[in-house]
């Protein structure tokens, strides 16, 4: 048995028992050479994804902190963050974990040495792409999926042909019969991942940087969020409670506390949590029986949760004096404290009610940086802190750092947290705050913004000590890695291999009931879960249950959503974006909009009073992929046509404060400078039109002449909101002849425009109006315009 | 957890080191799972399935039908017209609920105070598209100017169109210093209302020019 201070070098591994003692036993040893590259690699991703997440949260507090620059912007970047915390972090983290423990609890060596080296590098090339592509505003614009087309088909590559293949391949030639709980946790991940991300990521190509996902409008919204809530059950959840299986024990020296809870609760998890994707969708336009399902299952997965929760901490019994001392077992001790508070927290925002208050809030923010940066941080740097002597082959370099760096962790956390939950609320009471008269207390929006404001400096503050704590473990990491010996020791370690001889079965035991019914005996027997040891040492049956459990569960959601016209009654006004709406439609999804805006008013009075009439399913049929965002940093745009005039929609581009006191909205100045790629319209409506938009010839002959002629018409439009002139900004030291490089009608701004002009005005058109441009209403008392010279300037 | 309560005895597995105990699952958490499941069957039968259940679009629309009442019960649906809009230029508990309107919708274009922006000022005396009060109520129906003034009709109901159309008409002669110059004529004072109001103005007392 190992000391949890002990070096690698010491361990000593008894043959099977059970085994016949023969000559049969093979000697091996482990691969830590590729768990040391993934170590290293999850704490500079570490520190990368929380310098990006820091950057972005002070862009809140300070809205300027973009510079202008089109790649420093909130919505490009917060993808970057979330990308590389899920994936380059924890996802490091996971491999570290599943390379180092598997070896360990199969008493085998990795399969193959070079499938190693392509996870590894391949995963971090991923990553590399994700950071270049990412702020140049290439996505998908599905959260946590936004990684385009190319990349996708890579992510699938590394992920099953060179990881899957190479652990299901370890477990084959494993010289452990049966296979420990982490293993069950690793499979379930490994399985079901691969489902989420290939049938959350189908799409349409249109170029190598651009494609159209095969959903539109509500089903999409299905989709991404059966996959963005499942990538936290099976990318942040389940690979973390397999290391938690190993590596507390390990390092508490303490037996797990009930083997039977270990399996009840990984089947019901991995059973359940497949059903609560609905829950991120409460109030929207999904069908309601989804919602209500989403719902129930996120309250029934309470308990599986905390069944992990309870066999991790219940290890702990009896070196509970162990953990005052040893900082790996205080990061485990409070990073299972937090997925416990997570995983009551999570059940309850999915309620309904409480949800109506929660969502589009910065509760959100709150709970899901409680489970990144408690369970997922806090249980890789426990890991981190236990591997790091056992990798290196020598001491800690300072045990004293890693205590700071618990210290700064937790008191890190709860500032974060506490400063969210505080904005959430107080931020959804306004939005909801109704007076005695039944009107909207906080009808200007911004209001709602300036009020957390100190909120988000205290975030900032919380996000900035658990950073610097990530440092000081980064100075930790290389400090020991530098007292490093000259050549790493290879222990030998020796095992049989599997054999059919010198085993025996299982066998089934007898009922001890008396006078009761055949079936009742037989549940007995079956409750004794003598069977479940039999799939433990059956990899292949075992990996198929999972698998059926996770697929059977999804197909019970996802067939009634595609299959059932109801879901998605269609609305005869609602037609196909124009093709320059289309082109501004795009830009809209590049510079990741969703992730500040949503496109979806809930029937919730309050909500109804501020945005206007709420969404219906069938306004959203033409939406590939769906933009309905889950936060709201900005007002909701549902029904953002014909809200404003388009010269406001350009000035607030320009610089939003103009228009809007107080906006932390970033400017988007580039917007009116830059030239629309009208080149690129035939083949984003070809792909529309593939995927179901009825166009006329007309337009799908000429594209480019339709949205020429949108365009001039909105710029003129413009010009005389603006009094007859360009209403766009001239460079302060231009000359009095200035003539700005790009006409107005040709600029990107024209075509966001056109979009926004449009969002969520179809319903109240005439089933046979035509989806051209959006017509103004003539009006009634033709006075003549008094000559509002510049009128733009006038704002400025 | 008194160490008493489990009998610690082990399985007999062991992983590279770690055992397992044969430790039962504890009795609460198979009662707290067994009251989620029955929760969230209950909830089903009730809401998807029983008579008694209600839909999201019915309490949706109870809660607006309650929420008219309140506010509109004494006014009852109001038609948008001159008369009308007119009607409440000096009852100071409807203009509040018509300024609640334009801080809902208005303020982005026409200021905080109606003072201007993009679009003209509200508080002085010049009017582009005004000749009479009831102008009120079909430019913010219907728009204007191309567009620059939106359309209201499909966001607001008749009663926030009057009430909306009453605030703004009672901010003029406020001459509040907004970014735009004056624009448009002068139209004729507003008609006194009918029913005489209270002996307070509405509006705050005018700044001298």
């Amino acid at each position: 048995m190992n000391h949890p201070t002990d070096a690698s070098g010491s361990e000593k591994v008894a043959p099977t028992p059970g085994a016949a003692p023969t000559a049969r036993l093979e000697t091996f040893t482990y691969n830590d050479a590729i768990v040391r590259m993934f170590l290293t690699a999850t704490l500079l991703w570490a520190l990368v994804a929380m310098s990006v997440g820091l950057f972005i949260a002070l862009q809140l507090a300070f809205p300027r902190l973009s510079f202008g620059l089109p790649f420093l912007t909130f919505g490009r970047l917060r993808p970057l963050h979330t990308n590389a915390a899920i994936f380059a972090f924890a996802g490091n983290a996971v491999f570290a974990a599943i390379y180092y423990s598997t070896q360990r609890l199969l008493k085998a060596r990795m399969w193959s040495d070079m499938l190693g080296q392509l996870h590894f590098w391949g995963w971090q090339l991923i990553i590399v792409l994700a950071a270049l592509t990412l702020p140049a505003g290439v996505t998908q614009s599905k959260e946590y999926a936004e990684l385009e087309w190319p990349i996708d088909l890579l992510i699938a590559v590394v992920w099953v042909a060179f990881f899957g293949v190479n652990f299901f391949m370890t477990l084959k030639t494993r010289r452990e019969r049966h296979m420990y709980v982490a293993i069950w946790f690793y499979i379930a991940t490994i399985i079901t991942v691969a489902v989420l991300h290939v049938f959350n990521n189908l799409v349409v190509p249109a170029g190598l940087f651009k494609s159209y996902s095969i959903y539109a409008g509500v089903q999409d919204a299905f989709m991404q969020w059966w996959y963005g809530h499942n990538a936290v059950a099976f990318f942040l959840t389940t690979p973390f409670l397999g290391m938690m299986y190993y590596f507390v024990p390990k390092a508490a020296d303490r037996p797990v506390f009930s083997y039977r809870l270990s399996i009840v609760h990984f089947w019901s998890l991995v059973f359940i949590y497949i059903w609560a994707g609905p829950h991120h969708l409460h109030y929207t336009a999904l069908p309601e029986w989804a919602s209500t399902l989403g719902m129930i299952f996120s309250v029934m997965l309470w308990m599986p949760s905390w069944g992990g929760g309870i066999n991790g901490l219940l290890t702990l019994r009896g070196a509970w004096h162990k953990v005052t001392s040893d900082p790996v077992l205080k990061f485990f001790v409070v990073g299972i404290t937090f997925y416990m508070m997570a995983t009551f927290e999570g059940p309850m925002m999915s309620v309904k009610s409480v949800n109506a208050l929660s969502h589009y809030t910065d509760w959100t923010i709150g709970h899901v940086h409680a489970g990144a940066l408690g369970w997922n941080g806090f249980m890789t740097f426990g890991m981190m802190y236990f591997l790091l002597p056992r990798l290196f082959q020598t001491k800690l370099y300072s045990q004293k750092l890693a205590e700071w760096h618990f210290w700064l962790g937790t008191i890190g956390i709860l500032l974060y947290i506490v400063a969210m939950y505080i904005a959430g609320l107080t931020q959804g009471l306004m939005w909801r705050a109704l007076d005695e008269n039944g009107r909207l207390m906080y009808p200007d929006f911004v209001e709602t913004v300036t009020r957390i404001i100190p909120y988000y400096w205290m975030r900032a503050i919380g996000g900035g000590m658990y950073l610097t704590g990530v440092g000081i473990a980064a100075f930790n990491f290389a400090m020991t890695w530098k007292s490093r010996p000259a050549t790493y020791t290879e222990t030998e370690h020796q095992a049989a291999p599997l054999s059919d001889d010198d085993f025996t079965p299982e066998v089934r035991p007898e009922s001890q009931l008396q006078g009761v019914a055949e079936i009742g005996k037989k549940l007995d027997v079956w409750s004794t879960m003598w069977w479940h040891r039999k799939w433990e040492r059956l990899p292949l049956r075992f990996t198929v249950w999972t698998t059926i459990a996770v697929i059977v569960a999804s197909l019970f959601e996802i067939v009634p959503t595609f299959l059932i016209r109801s879901n998605v009654p269609t609305i005869a006004s609602v037609k196909p974006y124009t093709p320059l709406e289309l082109a501004g439609r795009d830009i809209y999804v590049s510079e990741g909009c969703y992730n500040c805006h949503s496109q979806m008013i809930r029937p919730i009075l309050a909500e109804t009073k501020r945005y206007g009439d709420y969404s219906k399913p069938g306004e959203f049929v033409y939406d590939h992929p769906f933009q309905w965002g889950s936060r709201r940093i900005g007002p909701d745009l549902a029904r953002e046509g014909g809200k404003q005039s388009h010269l406001w929609h350009l000035l607030h581009f320009q610089d939003p404060p103009q228009v809007t006191p107080n906006s932390i909205m970033p400017n988007y100045g580039w917007f009116e400078r830059k030239k629309l790629d009208f080149a690129s319209i035939p083949v984003r409506l070809r792909a529309a039109h593939y995927l179901g938009a009825p166009y006329d010839d007309a337009v799908l002959n000429d594209p480019i002449s339709v949205a020429r002629a949108q365009a001039k018409q909105i710029a003129d439009e413009l010009r005389q909101q603006a009094g007859g002139g360009d209403p766009r900004r001239v460079p302060d030291n231009a000359p009095p002849t200035f003539q700005h490089d790009v006409a107005l009608e040709d600029t990107q701004v024209i075509a966001l425009i056109a979009y926004l002009q449009r969002l969520g005005t179809d319903i109240y058109k005439q089933p046979d109006a035509k989806p051209a441009a959006p017509q103004p209403t003539p009006t009634p008392t033709p006075v003549a315009a008094a000559s509002a010279d510049n009128s733009a300037k006038g704002a400025q | 957890m008194s160490d008493k309560k489990y009998k610690d005895i082990l399985t007999g597995h062991n992983y590279d080191g770690i055992q397992e105990y044969d430790n039962p699952t504890p009795g609460w958490w198979w009662l707290v799972f067994h009251c989620c499941i029955a929760f969230a069957v209950c909830y089903f039968v009730f809401f998807h399935i029983s008579i008694y259940g209600w839909t999201r679009d019915e309490a949706y629309s109870a809660e607006v039908k309650r929420n008219f009442d309140k506010q509109f019960a004494a006014l009852g649906q109001l038609e948008v017209n001159g008369e009308t809009i007119a009607r409440f230029l000096n009852e100071p508990q409807w203009l509040d609920v018509g300024r609640t309107v334009f801080q809902t919708n208005c303020i982005s274009c026409h200021g905080k105070q109606g003072e201007g922006l993009v679009g003209p000022n509200m508080t002085d005396d010049r009017y582009k598209n005004i000749k009479q009060i009831g102008d009120f109520g079909t430019v913010i129906s219907n728009g204007a100017a191309k567009g620059a003034m939106p359309a209201w009709k499909t966001r607001l109901s008749p009663n926030e169109i009057v009430l909306v159309a009453s605030y703004v008409a009672s901010l003029r002669g406020q001459n509040l210093s907004g970014p735009r110059p004056p624009e448009g004529d002068v139209p004729p004072p507003w008609p006194v209302p009918d029913k005489p109001a209270d002996a307070e103005t509405p509006a705050k007392p005018d700044a001298p020019k």
